[in-house]
């Protein structure tokens, strides 16, 4: 299954600062199923990376403790034209990826 | 350096999917590159070691901590780690104190990324935010109380 990601990003004076939305649980496998008494399973992105033009700028790891429907934002050396693209995957190997053109 | 090659990785992705499905493969093994020791660690200094190396940070003004003083909902905290002022940051992680995980995040950059990062985290009650900004190996540190008061009034 795929992951939704929305990313926005503008370049101002040759810094852009990309500003991504994530649709996931971020289950964090320690949160308890009160009805059952075990823990629900986890599930969540640990893995994230931002690419300008190809070349690698931002690579993240998270644990289940970023919020569900996690935001980010970075900023990274761009101008407008420049390609960003976010690929990213949680723990049972669900992946997303989306690419954004400056403007 | 070796996250560097997560991207590519993502190209032989395919190969490994097949081998995951199979059963060959548990995902944990395909993603090695995740820091399995920093994300188990239960103390701060333990998580800030497994990443580093070292744990003695030192506090520094130039690391921009930016945290609610007091949390209405712990689950959506966002916290922003400004350390552009800083020359040649390499890397930058969050952690919250008393969360059972401590380490929440951890972000790697490259030449073309500014050391900022902004983000929402989860916080079970009232505990320190610390910031670990690493800039040419040095670790300098910010570090400050959010009050969490969801289901009370304050405290």
């Amino acid at each position: 299954m795929s992951i939704n990601i929305r990313m926005r990003g503008k370049s101002v004076g040759g810094v852009a600062e990309i500003k991504a939305l994530i649709k996931h649980p971020m289950e964090s496998g320690v949160r308890m199923d009160k009805k059952t008494g075990k823990p629900f399973p986890a599930k969540y992105i640990d893995v994230v990376a931002i690419t300008v033009n190809g070349v690698a700028a931002v690579d993240a790891q998270w644990s289940g403790a970023v919020s569900a429907n996690p935001y980010m934002a970075v900023q990274v050396k761009a101008n407008a034209g420049d390609e960003i693209v976010i690929t990213l995957s949680d723990n049972t190997g669900d992946k997303g990826t989306e690419t954004l053109k400056l403007k | 350096m070796k996250r560097r090659s997560f991207l590519k990785g993502t190209l032989a992705t395919g190969a490994a999917a097949v081998a995951v499905n199979a059963g060959l493969l548990t995902p944990s093994t395909v993603l090695a590159d995740w820091n399995t020791k920093a994300f188990t660690a239960k103390t701060t200094d333990d998580a800030i070691s497994a990443i580093f190396g070292a744990s003695n940070a030192t506090v520094s003004g130039d690391v921009v901590l930016k945290a609610p003083a007091i949390a209405e909902n712990g689950a959506v905290t966002p916290v922003t780690v400004d350390a552009s002022g800083i020359a040649g940051v390499e890397s930058i992680a969050i952690l919250a104190s008393k969360n059972p995980i401590p380490l929440v995040c951890e972000y790697t950059f490259g030449a073309a990324a500014v050391g900022y990062v902004s983000t929402r985290i989860k916080m079970g009650q009232t505990m320190n935010v610390i910031a670990i900004v690493n800039a040419g190996g040095k670790l300098l540190k910010a570090e400050q109380e959010v009050k969490v008061t969801i289901g009370g009034c304050g405290g």
